[in-house]
């Protein structure tokens, strides 16, 4: 058993650098631009896979509590000078309390009632983020200016920004944690048993209740990691974070359920190959599309492969 | 041990348990009943999936109302569910760790509660790495009595054990409870086969439209009329 999923992951990862190589030898410019791309769609998506993917909670407010991430960090850089990579620390703490208040107020209520009921209420509570960011911080953009964020390099004449490498870093360094969380920690332990089986968990003695919030608590407070790394290099408007959620949906479906390293694997794969499009002159808008025509293409082909599931 | 006063439980307008008493001390007692009697019911109000609308539950002296499920079984009361509730995408071994993981004097004793388990049911450390979802019927029950007995209760709730089981099975399982029973567990047996049930308990409960009809020992409800006629079919 152990075996066999390492090889698989090893597999995938292997293919992974086959790709990047291929792309870098064919357009060396959109397999960088890809990975650092990529990567931010992982570290954005990794915390939705441990919400819905473990723990099974649906959350369409995913991409506005990272907005709201953003925000936040704006704010300490505007009021305190604090560099946004430093304020990542204070950011994910409020972060954590606000998911696991707005968890405790609202989403253990629906818990119960199934995913439609939890899609309907994470629905109108990530408008109201958007709204409140809108009041609050208006729709004009802002942004940070850090003088390292603009930093880059030439190889082999090849320019390319050098700040954006910390998307890959922080990405895979998130991954690890959680790994470490989930694999190390008697909560992370408890975090499977309950997404596979709620009642089951409550019988053996796991209070299901709060690992549902730290757990909640915990992913929200991973987009403010994902938001002071974006900070730098991003036009700050309320709708910023929006386009991650269903990004990070398509991960999760394309990685499968709780498979926290396909998150990576599968947010590079379409961060390279939405940056071969980009780069065909003309068709930059297209990029979407092969994005989502990629996860209906991985989709399909695995119900072929495993039609029993 | 378990102590249950006037007890009632009702879902919504339909009133499932009415005016319910009985008792546990260190013994094993049977509740025995057809279909819809209430005893699922009774169960998952004992270990506090469902909330009574009045009556009494105390456990070692300390009411059990206002508790939650994972207090409750931290406080010493493991149930096997009628379906099982396993982790599907587990091994064996990760289901029984996750039995005693989470309570504190069972965490210290894992490793004997396994040898303990794997004594009574061999065929869960055979298939140790094999994934729950994945056995028998027969194995997952196993499996779920195993997982119950890695908590250390002093008080093992079975509900319905035999149910799907081939009769074969359920000798072989009743057997196991027996063996338990001597290890100073008691027992909360919910039952429908009435002639495997009053092999292994001391004391038993017919229950009927959610209320008591017949309480008695073991001896007497073998030979009452009622329960000849309605239970054993003779």
């Amino acid at each position: 058993m152990e075996s066999i999923s390492f090889w698989k992951k090893y597999k995938n990862i292997l293919f992974l650098i086959l790709l990047i190589v291929a792309v870098a030898i064919w357009k060396p410019h959109a397999a960088i631009y890809g990975l650092q791309r990529g990567s931010l769609y992982a570290l954005a998506g990794l915390p939705l896979s441990l919400t819905l993917g473990i723990v099974g909670i649906m959350n369409l407010s995913h991409g506005d509590f990272l907005s709201l991430g953003i925000y936040i960090v704006y704010m300490f850089s505007v009021n305190t000078g604090m560099d946004p990579l430093v304020s990542i620390l204070p950011v994910f703490i409020l972060l954590f309390l606000l998911g696991a208040g707005v968890y405790k107020l609202t989403i253990t209520k629906v818990l119960k009632a199934g995913h439609l009921n939890q899609l309907l209420l994470t629905f109108g509570i990530s408008m109201i983020l958007l709204e409140v960011m809108n009041l609050i911080w208006t729709s004009r953009p802002r942004s940070v200016y850090v003088d390292y964020a603009s930093s880059s390099v030439t190889v082999a004449g090849v320019r390319f920004g050098t700040y954006e490498f910390l998307y890959v870093v922080f990405a895979i360094a998130v991954l690890i944690g959680l790994q470490l969380f989930l694999k190390k920690t008697r909560l992370g332990q408890a975090s499977f048993a309950v997404g596979q089986n709620p009642r089951g968990a409550k019988i053996v003695g796991i209070n299901t209740s709060f690992v549902y919030l730290i757990v909640f608590g915990i992913s929200v407070a991973i987009l403010g990691i994902a938001a002071g790394v974006m900070v730098p290099r991003f036009a700050i408007f309320p709708s910023v974070g929006s386009s991650y959620t269903m990004k990070s949906f398509c991960l999760v479906a394309m990685a499968g359920l709780g498979n926290l390293t396909g998150i990576l694997i599968s947010g590079i794969a379409l961060g390279v190959g939405e940056a071969i499009v980009q780069s065909i002159p003309g068709y930059a808008g297209w990029s979407d599309i092969v994005f989502f025509g990629v996860l209906i293409a991985v989709i399909m082909i695995r119900s072929i492969r495993r039609p029993s599931l | 041990m378990l102590e249950v006063k006037n007890l009632n439980v009702s879902y919504g307008r339909i009133q499932v348990i009415k005016d319910f008493t009985f008792s546990v001390g260190d013994e094993a007692i049977g509740f025995f009943g057809p279909n819809g009697a209430g005893k699922t019911t009774l169960i998952n109000s004992i270990i506090g999936l469902v909330r009574p609308t009045s009556g009494e539950i105390n456990f070692e002296g300390q009411s059990l109302l206002d508790r939650e499920t994972h207090q409750i079984v931290r406080m010493g009361i493991s149930v096997v569910p009628q379906d099982g509730e396993l982790f599907p995408i587990m091994t064996v071994i990760e289901n029984l760790r996750i039995g005693s993981a989470y309570i504190k004097v069972a965490r210290e004793k894992t490793s004997e509660r396994l040898e303990f388990v794997f004594k009574i049911f061999p065929i869960l450390k055979e298939r140790a790495f094999q994934l729950a979802g994945t056995m028998s019927g027969g194995q997952q029950r196993m499996l779920a009595v195993g997982r119950a007995l890695m908590a250390m209760p002093r008080l093992l709730i079975l509900d319905e054990p035999s149910v799907g089981l081939q009769p074969s099975l359920v000798t072989e399982l009743f057997e196991k409870l027996a063996v338990i029973k001597t290890e100073g567990v008691s027992v909360l047996l919910s039952e429908q086969n009435v002639k495997q049930g009053l092999k292994v308990i001391d004391r038993g409960y017919v229950v009927e439209n959610g209320a008591v009809v017949i309480e008695s020992t073991a001896d007497d409800l073998k030979n009452n009329e009622h329960v000849k006629r309605s239970y054993l079919g003779l």
